[in-house]
């Protein structure tokens, strides 16, 4: 049995499960796991791996289980859960992100691959929201494979947009990926 | 200036790609490229330092919906912007009309509403710390930690005095959120108006307002309002902007509700905006408005950069 299956796959599926058994919350300060926001996460980042056997695209879904922002106002609580506004993010802020990828062509013998990273971002221009310097590690699954890469980005267009190149030494895999952070 | 066309042109793809792009916002943000490289009109003769002894009340227009009030001793800032664009896209047809250098100290800063325009993150940077910084209800959630002594949220008609200062959010018709995107859980909060008192003056700051005749009438049976600034602007299309802005007939219409001595018009002829046939549209139709009810001597459109001293018109003093 692969550790994809395994271990993604269950950690994917307790994901969903929180998201929909979250209380529907209207329009309050705080924001929620409503309709809207499950329909901006429907929105995919796209990649591209470079590895020894090739090129492989992917479309990309990331979810944010849990943030903790270190540049907003005190009046707030600097932990996140799934539902990240984005100046929590860019203003200064640590994240652990979960993303599934669905590969174009077969990438280890599978379509799909799997990925945990713990992020960092750092406002540069506009407290953050112009442009934010992100610095993390991660660990990506191709089919029963893990890989661990370094994380180098830059998030613009107020957070919405991040650019990230993540590298695994070990294996000379790289990873373009511009993914789109809708809350 | 070709970077900033580039950063632009990514703006305007999410734009298109987050959908519900009506023909209003796509001829905005058409717009809004055309003004990018437009020239900044200069203010001539910046006034060095606004604060001066012995007045009472005045009020210098930074441009758009940004004032510096002197209420005798303290120093309120509404809605501080001095970056030469907002939101990317939007830019400045004239500087900022003081010098964020000459801002020696402020006591209280409002912010009506998480706007580009009104709360800009890079301005608040810039100020000095040591006031007290007044946001919304639901604004925390948008406000970064700028360093001042205090950030504090108010809801309508929810008050917080400091050191004589006494700052009362007001309800007024705008909408909330600050990308579009977050509509759908912020469209009913973190905007606001505000009525600040001190030693016997009351001024009303609008923010960005709509006509709500219930908001303004109400506003003005609780305070004996001295200065108000209403917004003006932006007046087209009015099919959309009616439900949000206040044109400057609907504007001296709250005006006259609020029953308030003077008013000063605000939010216009500082950043391409809207829909209006021109920069001076807003300022063309108030003068009209003006001279048909005959306030010429009560509403006060000003330059930017001006300073208006009303301390003869507030007799009290301090006890």
């Amino acid at each position: 049995m692969s550790r994809f299956p395994t271990h993604a796959f269950q950690f994917l599926a307790a994901v969903v499960l929180i998201i929909v058994h979250a209380p529907a919350q209207s329009s309050t300060a705080s924001g929620g796991l409503n309709s809207s926001w499950l329909m901006y996460q429907a929105v995919p980042g796209i990649s591209w791996t470079s590895h020894p056997g090739g090129t492989n695209f992917a479309l990309e879904w990331e979810a944010a289980p849990v943030l903790y922002s270190f540049g907003m106002t005190k009046l707030v609580s600097p932990w996140k859960f799934f539902f990240v506004r984005p100046p929590a993010r860019f203003t200064g802020s640590l994240e652990f992100v979960v993303a599934g990828e669905v590969y174009t062509s077969r990438l280890n013998d599978s379509h799909v691959g799997f990925s945990t990273t713990l992020l960092g971002h750092v406002p540069l221009v506009e407290y953050g929201e112009y442009l934010a310097l992100n610095l993390g590690a991660a660990r990506h699954w191709f089919s029963d494979t893990p890989h661990d890469f370094v994380v180098v980005g830059l998030s613009t267009v107020f957070g919405f947009v991040e650019y990230n190149i993540r590298y695994a030494p070990r294996d000379k895999i790289w990873i373009h990926q511009v993914a789109v952070r809708m809350f | 200036m070709k970077c900033r066309r580039t950063f632009a042109a990514c703006c305007l793809v999410l734009a298109l790609l987050s959908g519900g792009c009506g023909p209003f916002i796509g001829r905005f943000i058409v717009r809004s490229f055309e003004q990018l490289g437009s020239p900044v009109e200069t203010v001539k003769d910046k006034i060095a330092d606004p604060v001066r002894p012995g007045v009472r009340l005045s009020v210098l227009w930074i441009g758009h919906a940004s004032f510096l009030i002197q209420m005798d001793d303290k120093i309120i800032l509404t809605d501080p912007v001095f970056t030469q664009t907002v939101g990317l896209l939007a830019t400045r047809s004239i500087e900022a009309g003081l010098d964020v250098g000459a801002i020696r100290r402020a006591d209280v800063i409002t912010i009506s509403h998480l706007h580009f325009d009104h709360l800009s993150y890079g301005s608040l940077g810039m100020l000095p710390k040591e006031g007290v910084l007044v946001i919304p209800a639901g604004g925390a959630e948008y406000t970064p930690d700028f360093g001042f002594a205090e950030t504090k949220e108010l809801k309508p008609w929810e008050s917080l005095e400091r050191d004589g200062v006494r700052v009362t959010a007001v309800p007024v018709q705008h909408f909330g959120g600050r990308y579009g995107f977050d509509l759908s859980w912020s469209a009913e909060l973190g905007y606001t108006g505000y009525v600040i008192q001190y030693d016997g003056m009351t001024v009303f700051i609008a923010g960005d307002t709509a006509y709500n005749p219930e908001f303004f009438k109400e506003t003005g049976r609780r305070f004996a309002i001295d200065l108000a600034l209403i917004p003006i602007g932006p007046v087209a299309p009015r099919s959309i902007m009616s439900r949000v802005h206040a044109d400057p007939a609907s504007a001296v219409q709250i005006f006259e509700d609020l029953h308030a001595r003077f008013m000063v018009p605000m939010h216009y002829e500082t950043f391409f905006q809207g829909l209006d046939s021109t920069q001076h549209q807003a300022r063309e139709e108030l003068t009209r408005v003006i001279r048909e009810k005959k306030l010429e001597e009560r509403v006060l459109p000003m330059r930017v950069g001006e300073q208006r001293d009303l301390s003869a018109f507030v007799p009290w003093k301090k006890g």
